[in-house]
Parts: C-alpha cells; structure tokens; sequence
C-alpha cells in the first residue's frame, strides 16, 4: 500500500495530457508565475491509492526552483473505510505540525477539472518503503532497532493528537470506530462471505468477551506498519499512507505494528519484521511517558489478526466479484488462513497440535 | 477416467516451466506477476493432490463434538443458555444432512462448518470445558490442513512441520 520514490513506468499520453491542467494548479497554488513539469509517473506501491512523482519547476512562489513532490489520489477501486484524498490531506496536515517524520503536505484540492478526482500534492521524500527489502536487506540490520525505537517515538507524536479537533471533525468519533463496533463490522461481513470461517468467529467472541476498558482516545495511524513507512541510507524519512487514520486507542497502532501478519520475511522479530517489542515500546513510553499496557496490546494483537484475515478475504472479494482481474487480489484472498493461525497461536498457545 | 500425466503432474511441470524456463526472459517488472502465477500453480497442485482425508477427518470430529441428544427445535438462546450436551444447530438437523447432496468432501463439511461459526459466535461451547477443548482442537485441525494447501511454507516458518 506504499509508495516508493522510484518511479516505476515512464510518463504517458494521458500524463501528459494531465500534465498541463497539474502545472496551472501547481503554479495557482503556490503563487508561482509558471510552473514546468519536466516527469510525472506513477510510482510503484500504492493497492488502493494512484500515487504520482512529478519534478518540476516554480519559476517563483512559496516552492521556487526544482521540486520533486508527489500527487495522491484516489485509484480505480476505494475501499469503504478509507478516508478522501482532501480528509487525507488534513490528517497529514496535523501529522507534520505534531512533529511526526512525514513529507510535507502542500496543495489538496476537490476540483475534478484538474485531475479528475480529488488529490494532494505533498514532497516526495526519498528512499524505500519494500517491507520486504527492508525485513531482508542484512545491509540494514544494524540500525534496525534503532529505527524500531524512533517508529515508536514517532508514533507517540502521532498519539498526541486529541480530539476534539475542528480541522480533523470528519474523523469518526471513537464510540463509532471502537473495538465494538470492529467486532460488529467483522461479523456483518463474515455474514457476507460464502465460506464459514470458524477461527475467525471463535476469535471474535474472544475479543466481545475481553473489551478494554474504554480508552481515551487519540489519532491512530490505523495503518502503522513496515511497508508503509520509507527507509533511505538506513535512516526514516516518512511515514506514509494515512487514509486510515482515526479516533482509537493507541494500542490499537501498537498491536497492528507488532502483528505477526506485518512481520514478512522475520517472523522472529516482533516488532514489524525490524527488531524486538523492547526497542519500539522503548521508543513510545520514552517519548509519550506512558506505560503501555501489555494486556490491552495483546488484545489489540488479536483483533489484528482478525482485521488483516478480513481485509484479505475483501482484497479477494474485489478480484471474485468487484471485477478486478487481479492475482495479487486472488491470492490475498488466500493468506486470510495465515492470520487464523496466528489467532490460534495467540489466543491457544497449548493446545497447538504437538503440544497436546 | 483420466489420462496421465494428471492435474497435479501437469501443474507441477508447468510451474517448472515457467520459473525455470520463462521467467528469466521476462523483462523484471514482469518477474512479480510470473511469481504470482507460480504460486497459483503450486496451490492448485497442492489441493488437486490432496485426498479427502483432511476433511472427512474434521466432519468426523465435528460429528464427534455434536454426538448428543438434540432437543428439537433450539433456538440459539436455548444453547447460549445450555451448560453442555444441547449443543446442536437449530433445528436439530444432523451434522452434513442438510439441502442438496454435496458432491465433494470438502462440499459435505460447509454445512457443519457453518454450523460450528454460528455456534462459535455465541459461545455455545463455553459452558463445557470437554467440548470447548474438542471444539478448539478442531480449530487447530482446520486451520492447519487449510494451510498444508494454501501456504505450507508459512506453517513451517511457525514450527508446523
């Protein structure tokens, strides 16, 4: 779902064609007397969103000179819970003002006239976001902990965004986007879905009958995890991909960053694939100077795998019945076994067979 | 009646084929998509070699898990409320009897299965420690031999050889 900076086909015709009405609106909004795109190319990642690099020229304005910056909007299919490329934008917004590593947000705009739909322009910052180069790579083993520790702090920045918050009043109030009305929502879907997943309900009465206590809360991320923020020369440069931001518990970020679906190549390494637990909570408690509780993440952990096991089996939907003729999609569709064994695992550690 | 070679050899020559021979004629942007078909094959391989014997095995237990008297009919508040042996569907229908004929093992476990969510959603097991840990055992059953087709290399990475 992330973007990298490399760019990954050439410029086409329709490019071009979007080109011209992109230089007007870059030029508008930053006060610039012309603006000169000499690329523009999608860039690679990005399972929902189009993401565009573009460099340019600002001959004047708040951004003169060369620019590399990139256009975000939304891609062929949405999916429900996502926020829009505007709200997107605001949530970016108070990211970069809370002091959160992120590219800088410019320009968003709703007027179909320039790109067809609504869209952001922010910086594009450089480096990797492959969670798989990044959980492989030996290269960067060595400061991966490290980078552990500062996601966590990173994150604690993040979580200090309370509501109530004018600019952010779209966002769903907690009440309606709470671990309740998660389990709700999972199940209406499974009562959708042609095939009974029975570890997928076992683990769902499990997390009805073991709701937190009611959290304050504060912006999550809801999408925090390897793959989804940019490593250069073994250094962060930018949390990406914020069109699941909402009201939650700050568990909830945690247990979805350390969820085993999230690892890739290191299962072993708890945290996101990059280092142990004790780094990145390291991180968060030092800069947020709360203790995390144990408990809760390992509720949050669960309902992870629960979340992911859906959210695969809807990728597979998109391709089984929205019409996209996709094997990535298909075969998403099929890793949602993956996540009901870690449910299992989690929640059933003695009973796996061979312990037994 | 078929002739050979048969699904599972074919598929299993195809993705030879197509790793071996194609990929690396691929421009590497292609490389992905190739992988991606690769897995397809080795999935389909996998499931169009195996025999029934996983999912008769689950059925059997899950007949195991409801082999008791079934008052008929029970509503669902009946077996929330129930300490133990009126564990079945509502209805008191039989494990895998219900509608059409099913035409494939893994056919004839869809209606037990689905019976086995419904009853997990409520917690119908909760109140009977044995079945509780039959039902999980079942849990582990399913989700290992799903995986033994879908993704074996996963299950081996968490120690299920």
């Amino acid at each position: 779902m992330a973007d990298t900076a490399s760019p990954r086909s050439e410029p086409s015709a329709g490019a071009a064609g979007r080109g011209a009405a992109l230089a007007r609106f870059l030029a508008a909004a930053s006060g610039a007397r012309a603006c000169e795109i000499s690329g523009l190319a999608t860039l690679s990642g990005g399972a929902i969103q189009e993401n565009w690099g573009i460099d340019a020229h600002f001959s004047g304005g708040v951004l003169a000179g060369e620019q590399r910056l990139v256009l975000r909007m939304a891609g062929a299919t949405g999916v429900p819970s996502s926020l829009d490329r505007v709200q997107e934008f605001a949530v970016l917004r108070a990211a970069f003002a809370a002091g959160v590593t992120v590219p800088e947000p410019l320009f968003a705009s709703a007027d179909p006239a320039v790109c067809g739909k609504p869209f952001f322009i922010m910086r594009r910052a450089s480096g990797i976001a492959a969670a798989h180069r990044i959980t492989r790579d030996p290269a960067l083993d060595p400061v991966l902990p490290q980078i552990a520790e500062q996601l966590g702090r990173e994150l604690a920045r993040i979580h200090t965004i309370r509501a109530p918050r004018a600019d952010l009043d779209f966002l769903r109030s907690f009440e309606a986007s709470g671990p309740a009305p998660q389990i709700a929502g999972f199940r209406a879907y499974l009562d959708t879905h042609p095939a009974p997943r029975p570890i997928l309900e076992w683990g769902l009465r499990w997390l009805e009958t073991h709701l937190p206590p009611p959290a304050e809360p504060v912006l999550c991320h809801h999408d925090f995890r390897t793959g989804n923020y940019l490593l250069d020369a073994g250094k962060l440069t930018g949390i990406l991909d914020w069109e699941f931001a909402g009201w939650g518990d700050l568990h909830e970020d945690i247990g979805w960053f350390c969820s085993k679906g999230w690892r890739f190549a290191r299962l072993d390494r708890e945290a996101g694939g990059i280092a142990d637990r004790a780094p990145f909570y390291h991180g968060y408690e030092s800069e947020s100077g709360r203790r995390i509780d144990l408990q809760q993440a390992h509720f949050w952990e669960v309902l992870a795998s629960v979340r992911w096991a859906v959210i695969a089996l809807q990728q597979g939907d998109r391709h089984r019945l929205g019409g996209e003729r996709s094997l990535d999609l298909a075969l998403t569709g099929r890793r949602a076994g993956e996540c009901e064994l870690e449910i299992l695992m989690l929640l059933d550690p003695g009973g796996a067979p061979g312990n037994a | 009646m078929r002739d050979l070679p048969e699904a599972p050899a074919l598929l299993a020559l195809a993705r030879d084929v197509l790793v071996n021979d194609l990929l690396p004629l691929l421009p590497p942007e292609r490389q992905l998509d190739a992988r991606l078909v690769a897995n397809c094959l080795a999935i389909a391989e996998r499931e169009a070699a195996a025999d029934a014997g996983a999912a008769e095995e689950i059925r059997r237990e899950l007949e195991g898990l409801y082999r008791a008297d079934c008052p008929s009919p029970s509503s669902p508040d009946m077996i929330r409320r129930s300490a133990g042996p009126s564990l079945c569907p509502p209805g008191g229908e039989r494990v895998g009897v219900r509608g059409e004929t099913p035409t494939s093992s893994a056919d004839r476990l869809v209606d037990p299965l689905r019976r086995f969510a419904r009853e997990l959603r409520i917690g119908g097991f909760e109140n009977s420690p044995e079945r509780a840990v039959l039902a999980r055992a079942i849990l582990w059953r399913l989700t290992i031999a799903k995986l033994r087709l879908a993704n074996p290399r996963f299950l081996a990475a968490n120690g299920f050889l």
